[in-house]
C-alpha cells in the first residue's frame, strides 16, 4: 500500500513537471495548436490558431460503447452546431488497447482537440501525455490527473459515491450487510465511487484519497461492507456475481451497482430469487431496467452524472480553446458537473427527459405503471 | 468412456471440495443457478463440438450469439415482428451463417480459423451498427417468452424445504444432450462424422461424403449458437452490442476439449462436453463461494483445469504401463 501511494506520488511529480514541459514545447510547436500558452499555477493552458470564422476539428473519446454515450454524444454534436464545429464521437469497443488505437488515429488525422474519457489514468499516461504534446487535451468523466490535460470536465465521483451512500442509508436505516458490485476496479472513477460509497456509511470524513482493499470486509457501526465483485463488462459474469452473493449472504440487506449495466442485473438475480422485500438496490446511471426497477419500486434510487453536459461542455470547451480563448476553463482546471438522485419521486420526470434526448418514445412502460399505481 | 472419467472425476473433486468449504453452495438456490448457466453456456458447447469432431473449429460463436442477440429485441420491440417468426427468423439467419461458413470452407478449401475469424469480427460489426450501438432488451414486456430462459419446472413430490425446481435451459441442454449422444454414437451420419475427423482422405476414399457432413456441422453449431444465443437474450434481458457473447467460443471450445473432443478431429462425446462446460460454470461459482479474490478468479481456474488435464494424462499412462507389464507377463 505504502508502495502504490509512493509511486501514485512520483507519477504526479512526474505529471507536473511534464505538463510544465509539454506547455513550452508546446507555445512553439506549429500546426494548428502553435498558439500562445497562458501560464499559471497549473501550468500552461495550450491554446489554438484556429480563425473565428474556420471550422475546428475536435474529438470527443469514450471509454467505451454505452447507451451512456449516446446522451453524450448528443450533447457534442448539439456543441458542435452551436460553436460552429466538426466533432468526431469516438467509441472504443475493445478497451486500452482500441483507445490507444483511436487517439494514434486522432494524432495521425492533426485533429484540433481531443476530449477523453480515460479508461486507465495511470496506466495510460504515456499516450495520454502523448496526445497532450500534439494537440489541445481535456479529460471527460474520468480524469487522469497525473499527465499535461488542460482540464477535466465530469462530475466529482467521490462525491457521487457518497450521494449512493445516502440513498443506502434511506433504504436501510437500520443498517446491515451491503454489496458492491462493479465492472473493474482500475478506473478511477470506479475507485471513488466504491470509496464514496463505503466512506458514508461508516460516517468518515470526506478525503477521496482513502483506499480500503477490495475482498477484505470493512466494517463500521451500522453497516457492513462484505465485499466488491468485478466482473470484467461479462453481463452473465454480473448476473452470475450477484446470484452467488444473495446465495453466500443470507443476511445481505442492500447491493450497490457502481456501473450502468449492474443494478438492472442484480435485479433480476434478486427477483430470480424472491427476495426484492428483503434486499434493497441501489444504482448508478439511467439504464431503462433501472429507471424501471425505480418506477416499479424495486430498486431504492441511483445516483445520474449528466452525460449530455459532459458531451456539450467538451465540445464547446475544445472548440473554444482551439480559437485561442481559454475563459472557459476555471482557475482549478475542474469543471464540475454535479451527480443528482434519482428517487421514485423524480423518476418519470428524469426519464421523459432522457429519452427526448436520444430521440426516443416517452417511457411507456413506466406511464402504465404510474397510472396503474395512481388508480 | 474412459476418456469422461478424468472430467468427471474433476468434477467430483472440485463439487465436494466446495461444499465441504461453504455448505451454502449445495443449496438449491445456488445449484438452479449452476445448473441454469451450465444450460445456457452447453447448448453452445454441444454445438462446437460437432465441429471440432470433424477437426475444424468455430470462433464466431460468440459474435453469433452477439448478432442474435441484438437481432431478437430488435425485429420484435423495433419492427413489431411477431415473437414466433422473430425466432424462427433469427434461428435461420444463424443456420445461413453455418451454411455459408461450411461453404467457403468444402468449396472453396479455406482454412476454417480465418473463415470463422472473419466472421467473428464481421458479425460484430453488423450488431453494433444495426443496433447503433444501443443496449438492447425487452424492458418489462414480454415475460412469458423470457420464461424459456428464466423459467423453472418443479420437481413434483419435493417438500417446501427440499423444493428445487429444474432450470429451463438446462432442461433444453439435456434434451439436446440425449439427441445428440444418439446422433453421434448411434446413427450412420454420426460414425462418419467421427471417421470424416479422424481421417478425412480415407473416409472419402471409402464414398463418404465429406463435404456434405462438414457443411452440416457448421450449421449445426451456428444454428446452436444462435439459439444459445436467444436464450442468453432472454435470460439476461440487456443485450450490449459491442460486448454481448465476447469470448463465448473459448468457453464453448475449452468446455469441448475438457470434455474429451481432441482438436486434432475424430474424437469427442457431446456427454463429455456437458460436463466440460459444468465443470467450467462450477470453478467460477466455487471461486465465488470460496471467497477467492475476484482478481485471482481466471488464475485459479487455469491452474485446476491445468492440474485435472496433468493427473488425466499422468493416470493413463500408468495404466497403460500396468497393462504392458502385464501383458509381457
Amino acid at each position: 500500500m505504502k508502495n502504490l501511494l509512493l509511486m501514485a506520488g512520483l507519477a504526479c511529480l512526474v505529471g507536473i513537471t511534464g505538463c510544465n514541459g509539454n506547455g513550452d514545447g508546446g507555445s512553439g510547436a506549429g500546426g494548428t495548436t502553435g498558439g500562445a500558452a497562458e501560464q499559471d499555477e497549473f501550468g500552461p493552458i495550450k491554446t489554438g490558431s484556429v480563425g473565428e470564422d474556420e471550422k475546428p476539428t475536435v474529438s470527443f473519446v469514450t471509454n467505451g460503447i454505452a447507451s451512456f454515450w449516446v446522451v453524450a454524444e448528443a450533447g457534442a454534436n448539439k456543441a458542435a452546431e452551436d460553436v460552429n464545429a466538426d466533432v468526431l464521437v469516438k467509441m472504443p469497443a475493445e478497451g486500452v488497447a482500441d483507445q490507444k488505437r483511436i487517439l494514434e488515429d486522432l494524432l495521425t488525422q492533426g485533429v484540433d482537440g481531443v476530449a477523453v474519457s480515460a479508461i486507465d489514468p495511470s496506466g495510460q499516461q504515456d499516450i495520454l501525455n502523448e496526445v497532450g504534446e500534439n494537440t489541445i487535451f481535456i479529460t471527460h468523466d474520468s480524469d487522469s490527473p497525473f499527465t499535461n490535460r488542460c482540464a477535466y470536465i465530469g462530475m466529482d465521483n467521490y462525491d457521487a459515491g457518497r450521494m449512493a451512500g445516502k440513498l443506502v442509508k434511506e433504504a436501510i436505516p437500520d443498517g446491515g450487510e451491503v454489496m458492491i458490485f462493479v465492472g473493474r476496479l482500475e478506473q478511477l472513477n470506479a475507485k471513488l465511487r466504491r470509496q464514496g460509497v463505503i466512506d458514508e456509511l461508516l460516517d468518515r470524513e470526506p478525503d477521496s484519497s482513502r483506499y480500503d482493499e477490495p475482498g477484505k470486509p470493512v466494517e463500521g457501526e451500522k453497516y457492513t461492507i462484505l465485499d466488491t465483485r468485478t466482473d470484467g463488462f461479462d453481463f452473465a459474469k454480473a448476473k452470475a456475481e450477484a446470484q452467488d452473493a444473495i446465495n453466500k449472504y443470507p443476511d445481505l440487506k442492500c447491493m450497490v451497482g457502481l456501473f450502468a449495466y449492474n443494478p438492472p442485473l442484480m435485479l433480476e438475480a434478486v427477483k430470480e430469487a424472491g427476495k426484492t422485500d428483503d434486499i434493497e438496490i441501489v444504482a448508478f446511471d439511467e439504464e431503462d431496467g433501472t429507471l424501471q426497477g425505480i418506477v416499479d419500486g424495486h430498486i431504492h434510487g441511483t445516483v445520474v452524472q449528466n452525460p449530455y453536459e459532459y458531451g456539450y461542455q467538451s465540445v464547446k470547451m475544445l472548440a473554444e480553446l482551439a480559437r485561442g480563448d481559454s475563459s472557459s476553463v476555471p482557475e482549478d482546471r475542474f469543471m464540475n458537473i454535479p451527480a443528482r438522485q434519482i428517487r421514485k419521486d423524480n423518476v418519470i420526470e428524469f426519464w421523459t427527459e432522457l429519452n427526448q434526448l436520444l430521440g426516443k418514445e416517452p417511457p411507456e412502460g413506466a406511464a402504465e405503471t404510474s397510472k396503474k399505481e395512481g388508480e | 468412456m474412459k476418456k469422461l472419467l478424468g472430467i468427471l472425476g474433476l468434477f467430483i473433486v472440485v463439487f465436494g471440495f466446495t461444499a465441504v468449504q461453504n455448505p451454502k453452495f449445495i443449496s438449491a438456490y445456488n445449484m438452479e443457478n449452476l445448473l441454469n448457466w451450465t444450460g445456457l453456456f452447453g447448448i453452445l458447447g454441444v454445438g462446437a463440438a460437432f465441429v471440432i469432431i470433424t477437426g475444424g473449429i468455430d470462433l464466431s460463436i460468440g459474435s453469433v450469439v452477439g448478432l442474435v442477440g441484438c437481432l431478437l429485441p430488435l425485429f420484435i420491440m423495433d419492427h413489431g415482428v411477431p415473437v414466433p417468426l422473430a425466432i424462427l427468423s433469427v434461428m435461420l439467419i444463424a443456420a445461413l451463417i453455418g451454411l455459408t461458413h461450411g461453404l467457403l470452407i468444402t468449396k472453396l478449401n479455406l482454412q476454417p480459423f480465418v473463415v470463422t475469424l472473419c466472421g467473428l469480427l464481421i458479425y460484430r460489426g453488423v450488431a453494433r451498427f444495426i443496433t447503433a450501438d444501443q443496449t438492447m432488451g425487452f424492458g418489462n414486456t414480454h415475460g412469458d417468452l423470457r420464461k424459456l430462459a428464466t423459467g423453472k419446472l418443479a420437481i413434483p413430490g419435493l417438500t417446501e424445504a427440499t423444493k428445487f425446481d429444474l432450470p429451463i435451459p438446462f432442461l433444453i441442454l439435456f434434451i439436446l444432450m440425449v439427441v445428440g449422444a444418439i446422433f453421434l454414437d448411434k446413427t450412420i451420419w454420426g460414425r462418419y462424422l467421427l471417421a470424416l475427423g479422424r481421417n478425412e482422405q480415407a473416409a472419402r476414399y471409402s464414398g463418404i461424403k465429406t463435404d456434405r457432413l462438414t457443411i452440416m456441422s457448421y450449421v449445426i453449431c451456428s444454428t446452436l449458437a444462435g439459439f444459445g444465443g436467444i436464450m442468453f437474450m432472454l435470460d439476461l434481458n440487456s443485450v450490449q452490442p459491442s460486448s454481448h457473447g465476447s469470448f463465448y467460443e473459448l468457453y464453448a471450445i475449452a468446455a469441448a476439449v475438457l470434455g474429451g473432443c481432441s482438436l486434432r478431429g475424430g474424437e469427442g462425446s457431446i456427454i463429455g462436453v456437458v460436463i466440460g462446460m459444468a465443470v467450467l460454470r462450477l470453478l467460477y461459482n466455487a471461486s465465488n463461494l470460496l471467497g477467492i479474490p475476484t482478481q485471482l478468479e481466471f488464475t485459479i481456474i487455469g491452474a485446476v483445469i491445468l492440474a485435472g488435464a496433468i493427473v488425466d494424462e499422468v493416470a493413463k499412462r500408468l495404466v497403460h504401463r500396468m497393462r504392458q507389464a502385464k501383458q509381457q507377463r
